[in-house]
C-alpha cells in the first residue's frame, strides 16, 4: 500500500495538494460553530453518581451556583460599618437585583436579609435588616449588632472583623457568571471611596476561565507555530522549505479540531490545548524525510525517485513512533474523565493524520520543488552541521559513555531512586482558582475575601431518612380503616386511591389524605368513628414522617455540624438546628440561655411557622425539603483546594463511624468544592490506569518491531526513567500534582519511545552494517543523534510560547513538555549507548567466535 | 387592597343594584367601597381557610385555620382570630389581630408547643402569612389611606385602578394595579410592579359565591413569577352576622380558643 501512496504522492503532486486544500476548508469551515466548555462538573460524565446527586441536591434544595461580591473596608475604624458603606452596599445589592439571570429572590445581602429581634417593650419583632440606606451612625450600630447575634448572617454576610461585607448573588445559569460579574463589577465602580470590591467564587472563576481559554487558544497556538518556522529555518537554513511541515501541521490541526467541533465536541481546557500538542508534533516526521532527502540528493538526480526511496526507507520508523505516540494519546480514553478522552482521542487522530499528511504532502511538495530550491537542499547538505556546537557536543557525548557506562548507569540508578522518593511525596491537588495566576483579580478576591469571611467555597452535607416504615404501616391501617368506612356506606373510592398512590412525593401524601378524610368525615353522617381514626392516623404519621423536625435529629445534625468544625477544614456551618435555636431564643424573651432547640416535633415545628413568617419563608427550603426528610448542612470552606476538601471528607468519615447515624439515614456530598475532588479522584485513578496500559501496548509494539522482547525492554527504559525523574521532580519542588500533570504521564511516554525507537533501530542497522560495535556506536553520534537532538529540541521550543500564557495550566503544559523532551533526549542518548555497552562486554567475547545476529 | 383573600367580605349593600346604572369616577370612591366589600362584609364573620402552598418543583405544604372576624368601627378598626387546626403540629397556634385604620396593629401570638403567649411587634406588615405567598396585610387588609389611587381604565366588567405608595420604605413594590369587579367592587385581580417596572406578583380570585347575601371570595390564588411558587386558599363554612361577642378577641381566647365559634356551622353547605 506504500508504494501506491507515495506513487500517487509523487505523481499527481497538484491534485494532491487540491485534495488537501478541498479537505482543510472542509473541516476548517465546521470551526465557527466551536463551543467552549469550562464547567468542571463536565470532568464528570453525566450519568455519574455523585454528579447526579450534586444536581438533585441543587434541585431538592434550590440552590443555585452564586457570585460572591465582597466589599471591604479597612479604613475606616468601624470597617464595613459606616454609612457610606452600607449606603453603597445596599444600592449595589439593589441594582444586582435589576441584573437578567439574578435569581432575585435567593441574593444575600445585608439589606435583603431578614432580622429578628426583641421589640421595646419585649415583643418579637420580624423587619429587614437594612431595607433603607441608614443615614445615622446609630442605625448602622443598630444593624451591627443585629447581625451579631444572627449565626446565619454572621461570617457569612459581615465578617467577624467587621471589615468586610459580602452579597450573595445566585445565578441561573452558570454561564452567565462573567457577563454578569462584569455588570457588577462596573456597579461597584461608581461607588468609589466606600470600600475594595471583590468579586470571586467558582462560577465566576470557571466562566472567566473560559473567556481566557479562548484567547489564549488564539495567541498559543499560532505562536507555536512561529516559534517551530523558526527553529526549523534555524536548522535548515531554507524558509522555503520549511514551509511544507508547516503546511502539514496547520492542516493537521485544523481537520482535527474541525472535526472535534463538527462531531459536536465542547472545547474544554484539554481539548483547547490539541493544537499546541499536535504543532510539534505534526513537523517531527517531515523533518526526518527532509533530512533523509537532503542527505541522499546529488543535483541531477532524479528527484521523484530519490524522494520515493526516502519515504520508503523511513516508512516503518515513521510509522512506528506515530503509532507509540498515538497509543500514548490514545490510552487516556480508559481514564473516565470525558474531556481527557476528547483530548486524547482526538490528539491520538491528528498524529495518525501528520503522519498521513507527511508521507503524501512532503513527497508531492518535493517533487514540485525548482531546481533553484532543490540547490539549497544540496547546500544545506554542504554545509552540513557537523561541526556545530550540537554535534560536537554529541560526538563527545558518544566517546564518552561507553568509557563511563557503569558510572552513567549507576546515576541513572541513584536518580532513579531519588525520584521514586520524590515521587512519594506528590500531593495531589487542585483548585480552578489556581488556574489564575496569584496576581490574577479573582486570585486575589478569593484570598481577600477567605481571609476575612467564613468561606467562599461552597459543599453541602446532606442527610436523608429514606426509611419508608410509617408510611408503610400508615397505609396497612388506613386499609383496615377504609373497608370498615365502607362497610358503613361512606363512599371512600376518592380517598382510598390517594391512600393506595405510592407514587405522591412523601411531603404531600398524608397532607392530601389529611384533607380529603377532614372533608369526608364532615358531609358524612355515618363511619365516623373509622374516619376519626383514619384523621388521627394520618396526623400521626405526618409528624413522625417529617424526621428533622424532631428534636432528636435535630440534636443529631448540631452534631454533625459541630463535628465539621472540629474538622479545622471548615470555616463554617449553615444547617436547620441554627434557625430553630435562633428562631427560638427570641421567641422566648431573647436571652442567649434560650438558644437551644426546643424539646418536642411541634415546638420545632410552631418555632419554624414563626421562621416562615418573615420576608424570605422560602429560605426554609434551602435547608431541609417541605416533607423534612431531607435536610443540606452548608460548609463555607476557605480553601477550594481538593486536599482541603478531602481531609474534611475523611474526618467524617471517620466521625460517622464513631457514630452512625440512625438506620435509614444517609449522609451524602454535593457542592462544587466536592464535585472537583470527585473528578480528580477519577483523574488520578484513570490516569495511573491509561499510564500502565499505554506501557503494556508500547512495550508489545516494541518488542514487535524489534522482533526481540528484550530490545523492548531496553526501548522502554529511557522513558521509564523519564516519566519517574519528571514526576520525581514535582514531588521535590512541591508542585500539586493537579490536572494537566496528571494527563501528562501518558504523553511522555507516548512521546519519549520515539527517541528510543530510532536510536535502537539505528544502532541495530549500522551494526549489522559495520559488524563493530565501537565503529557504530561512533557513527549514530553523528547524524542520527543529531536527528534525535534536534527533535528533542524542536518540541521542547515548540512548547515554550505557553510559558507566557496568563493561566497556570497552560504553564504547567508547556514547562512539562519542555522538560520532558529535553530529559527523555538526554536519556536515550545516554542511558541506551551505556546500557548497550555493558551488554557489549559478553557479546565482544562471543564476537571473537562466531557472529552474531543484532544486538 | 389585596383583600380577594379574605374570606369575610361583604359587598357594600348598593353595590349590586345601583352602581350599575352609572361608572364611578372617583377612584377614592371605587377603593373605598372595594375596601368595605372586601373586609367588612357583615358585622362580624367566620370562615374555614385551607391554604395550599407550592413551590416551583409543585412541593405541596398544607395549612388549615379558622378566622373570626369582628368589625368594630364600619371601614376602621377590626379584631381577627385565626386559629390554626392543621397540620397536627401547629394546632392551637392562635393569632389575635386588632387592626386599626391609622395606627400600628396590636397582634399576639400563641404557640401551645412552647405554651408562649407572645406580642409581635407591629413592624412590617408585608412578610409572609406562615410561610404562603399571602402576606400579613394581604389577610387583614392594607389601609387605603397608605396609597394614592388613579382610576385608568372602566371597562365592562372592572374598573382598573393603579396605586402608588406614599412611603415606599415600607413596601418591596413600586406600584400595584387592581381590577375591581363594578358589581361586587370584588378586587378579581391585583398585579406588583417592582422598581425595575416587571410585574412579581399576582393574586387572582378564582371563585366568588354569594354567601348570607354578601359576594364572597370563596377560591383565590397568589402567584410569586419571581420564584414560580403559588399558595391557593380555599374559604368554606364562612357565615355572617352570627354574633361573635367581642371578648373573643382578647388575650384570653389564645390560651383557650372559643370552641363555639370556631366549631363549623352544620348547614351552611
Amino acid at each position: 500500500m506504500r508504494h501506491s501512496i507515495i506513487a500517487i504522492a509523487t505523481g499527481r503532486p497538484r491534485a494532491v495538494f487540491a485534495i488537501a486544500v478541498l479537505v482543510t476548508l472542509l473541516f476548517g469551515a465546521m470551526l465557527p460553530r466551536i463551543q467552549i466548555d469550562t464547567d468542571p462538573e463536565n470532568m464528570l460524565p453525566a450519568a455519574q453518581t455523585d454528579r447526579v446527586f450534586h444536581n438533585l441536591v441543587k434541585q431538592r434544595f434550590a440552590l443555585h451556583d452564586a457570585i460572591v461580591v465582597g466589599v471591604v473596608n479597612t479604613s475606616d475604624a468601624n470597617g464595613v460599618f459606616n454609612i457610606e458603606t452600607l449606603s453603597a452596599l445596599q444600592a449595589i445589592s439593589e441594582r444586582i437585583l435589576a441584573i437578567d439571570g439574578v435569581v432575585r429572590n435567593d441574593v444575600m445581602s445585608l439589606s435583603l436579609a431578614d432580622n429578628i429581634s426583641q421589640g421595646e417593650e419585649g415583643e418579637i419583632r420580624f423587619s429587614w435588616m437594612m431595607k433603607d440606606a441608614p443615614t445615622t451612625q446609630s442605625e448602622v450600630d443598630a444593624i451591627r449588632s443585629a447581625v451579631n447575634r444572627l449565626p446565619l448572617l454572621l461570617n457569612t454576610l459581615v465578617s467577624e472583623d467587621d471589615r468586610a461585607a459580602a452579597i450573595y448573588v445566585p445565578i441561573e445559569s452558570k454561564d452567565l457568571s462573567y457577563p454578569i460579574s462584569l455588570q457588577i463589577q462596573s456597579i461597584a465602580s461608581e461607588y468609589p471611596n466606600t470600600g475594595e470590591y471583590h468579586i470571586t467564587g467558582l462560577p465566576v472563576a470557571e466562566d472567566t476561565f473560559g473567556v481566557q481559554m479562548f484567547r489564549q487558544m488564539a495567541i498559543s497556538a499560532p505562536l507555536a507555530g512561529l516559534m517551530i518556522f523558526v527553529l526549523m529555518w534555524f536548522f535548515f537554513r531554507s524558509a522555503r522549505l520549511v514551509i511544507a511541515p508547516m503546511l502539514v501541521a496547520m492542516i493537521t490541526v485544523i481537520v482535527t479540531m474541525g472535526l472535534l467541533v463538527g462531531l459536536g465536541f465542547t472545547v474544554h481546557i484539554m481539548s483547547s490545548m490539541i493544537p499546541i500538542f499536535l504543532m510539534p508534533i505534526a513537523v517531527v516526521d517531515s523533518v526526518h524525510i527532509m533530512s533523509a532527502f537532503s542527505d541522499r540528493y546529488e543535483p541531477g538526480q532524479d528527484v521523484k525517485e530519490t524522494i520515493s526511496g526516502v519515504v520508503d526507507d523511513l516508512y516503518k520508523p515513521m510509522l512506528f513512533t506515530s503509532l507509540t505516540t498515538g497509543v500514548g494519546f490514545a490510552s487516556l480514553l480508559i481514564t473516565p474523565v470525558p474531556p481527557v478522552q476528547v483530548f486524547g482521542a482526538f490528539v491520538a487522530f491528528g498524529v495518525l493524520l501528520a503522519f498521513i499528511m507527511t508521507i503524501v504532502l512532503i513527497p508531492a511538495f518535493v517533487v514540485r520543488m525548482k531546481p533553484d530550491s532543490l540547490k539549497a537542499l544540496g547546500r544545506l547538505k554542504a554545509g552540513s552541521d557537523a561541526d556545530t556546537l550540537l554535534a560536537r557536543l554529541l560526538r563527545a557525548t558518544g566517546r564518552l559513555t561507553p568509557r563511563f557506562s557503569k558510572l552513567i548507569i549507576a546515576l541513572a540508578v541513584g536518580i532513579v531512586l531519588f525520584s521514586i522518593a520524590g515521587v512519594q511525596r506528590i500531593e495531589i491537588n487542585d483548585n480552578p482558582v489556581r488556574w489564575f495566576k496569584s496576581d490574577h483579580r479573582i486570585r486575589v478576591a478569593d484570598a481577600i475575601l477567605n481571609e476575612h469571611f467564613a468561606g467562599t467555597y461552597d459543599a453541602f452535607l446532606v442527610l436523608t431518612n429514606e426509611d419508608d416504615t410509617i408510611t408503610r404501616e400508615f397505609r396497612e391501617r388506613a386499609t383496615v380503616l377504609l373497608d370498615s368506612a365502607a362497610a358503613d356506606g361512606v363512599d371512600i373510592a376518592a380517598l382510598r386511591k390517594l391512600i393506595q398512590n405510592t407514587e405522591t412525593a412523601q411531603g404531600q401524601y398524608f397532607g392530601q389524605i389529611i384533607s380529603a378524610t377532614d372533608d369526608l368525615l364532615f358531609e358524612s353522617d355515618s363511619g365516623l368513628e373509622p374516619l376519626e381514626e383514619l384523621l388521627f392516623a394520618a396526623e400521626e404519621a405526618q409528624s413522625r414522617s417529617k424526621y428533622f423536625q424532631d428534636p432528636d435529629a435535630l440534636r443529631e445534625v448540631a452534631a454533625l455540624q459541630q463535628a465539621l468544625m472540629n474538622t479545622g477544614g471548615v470555616g463554617k456551618t449553615n444547617a436547620l438546628p441554627d434557625v430553630v435555636k435562633v428562631e427560638n431564643r427570641e421567641l422566648r424573651g431573647g436571652d442567649n440561655a434560650s438558644y437551644e432547640i426546643p424539646a418536642t416535633p411541634q415546638a420545632v415545628a410552631q418555632t419554624l411557622l414563626q421562621y416562615q413568617s418573615s420576608h424570605r419563608p422560602q429560605d426554609l427550603w434551602h435547608m431541609v425539603t417541605p416533607d423534612f426528610r431531607s435536610t443540606a448542612i452548608w460548609l463555607q470552606l476557605k480553601s477550594g483546594d481538593n486536599r482541603d476538601m478531602t481531609h474534611v471528607i475523611n474526618a467524617i468519615d471517620d466521625y460517622l463511624h464513631a457514630h452512625p447515624l440512625p438506620s435509614g439515614v444517609t449522609a451524602n456530598w454535593a457542592g462544587k468544592t466536592y464535585i472537583n475532588v470527585i473528578w480528580q479522584d477519577e483523574m488520578v485513578a484513570g490516569m495511573l490506569n491509561s499510564l500502565f496500559g499505554a506501557f503494556a501496548i508500547v512495550f508489545l509494539m516494541m518488542a514487535l518491531l524489534f522482533r526481540s522482547p528484550l530490545l523492548g525492554l531496553l526501548a522502554m527504559v529511557p522513558l521509564t526513567a523519564t516519566i519517574l525523574a519528571v514526576y520525581g521532580l514535582i514531588g521535590w519542588i512541591g508542585k500539586d500534582y493537579d490536572m494537566p500533570i496528571a494527563v501528562l504521564s501518558s504523553l511522555v511516554l507516548g512521546l519519549s519511545v520515539d527517541f528510543a525507537i530510532h536510536f535502537i533501530q539505528r544502532m541495530r542497522v549500522l551494526r549489522e552494517e559495520l559488524g563493530c560495535y565501537v565503529e557504530a556506536t561512533k557513527l549514530i553520534f553523528e547524524e542520527p543523534a543529531r536527528a534525535i537532538a534536534r527533535n528533542a529540541i524542536v518540541i521542547a521550543l515548540g512548547f515554550t510560547p505557553l510559558f507566557f500564557a496568563a493561566l497556570v495550566p497552560y504553564i504547567t503544559v508547556g514547562a512539562f513538555m519542555a522538560a520532558i523532551m529535553v530529559i527523555s533526549g538526554v536519556a536515550t542518548l545516554l542511558l541506551l549507548p551505556a546500557l548497550m555497552s555493558l551488554g557489549q562486554e559478553d557479546t565482544r567475547m562471543a564476537e571473537a567466535g562466531e557472529s552474531q545476529e543484532g544486538v | 387592597m389585596k383583600t380577594v383573600i379574605t374570606a369575610i367580605a361583604l359587598s357594600v349593600a348598593f353595590a349590586a343594584s345601583d352602581s350599575r346604572a352609572e361608572d364611578l369616577s372617583d377612584a377614592d370612591e371605587i377603593v373605598s367601597l372595594a375596601n368595605s366589600a372586601s373586609y367588612y362584609a357583615g358585622n362580624d364573620g367566620r370562615s374555614e381557610v385551607r391554604m395550599i402552598i407550592r413551590d416551583a418543583q409543585g412541593r405541596e405544604q398544607r395549612r388549615q385555620f379558622t378566622i373570626l372576624r369582628r368589625t368594630v368601627e364600619d371601614a376602621g378598626d377590626q379584631d381577627f382570630l385565626v386559629v390554626f387546626s392543621q397540620p397536627s403540629d401547629v394546632r392551637g397556634t392562635v393569632f389575635l389581630v386588632k387592626k386599626h385604620v391609622g395606627r400600628d396593629d396590636d397582634r399576639w401570638l400563641y404557640l401551645p408547643g412552647l405554651d408562649l403567649v407572645k406580642r409581635i411587634s407591629a413592624g412590617d406588615k408585608r412578610t409572609s402569612f406562615v410561610g404562603a405567598h399571602y402576606f400579613y396585610e394581604d389577610v387583614s387588609g392594607r389601609d387605603p389611606g397608605e396609597d394614592t389611587h388613579v382610576l385608568h381604565e372602566t371597562n365592562d366588567e372592572s374598573y382598573v385602578l393603579t396605586h402608588t405608595p406614599k412611603d415606599s420604605s415600607q413596601v418591596e413594590f413600586s406600584r400595584y394595579q387592581t381590577w375591581i369587579d363594578k358589581n361586587t367592587f370584588l378586587p378579581t385581580r391585583i398585579e406588583y410592579t417592582n422598581s425595575a417596572g416587571n410585574v412579581y406578583r399576582r393574586v387572582e380570585a378564582l371563585e366568588v359565591e354569594e354567601i348570607n347575601g354578601y359576594p364572597t371570595v370563596t377560591k383565590s390564588r397568589v402567584v410569586d413569577l419571581d420564584s414560580d411558587g403559588q399558595t391557593d386558599m380555599q374559604f368554606r363554612y364562612i357565615a355572617y352576622d352570627i354574633g361573635i361577642p367581642a371578648d373573643v378577641f382578647t388575650e384570653r381566647s389564645l390560651r383557650r380558643p372559643p370552641g363555639e365559634w370556631l366549631k363549623r356551622p352544620a348547614a351552611d353547605q
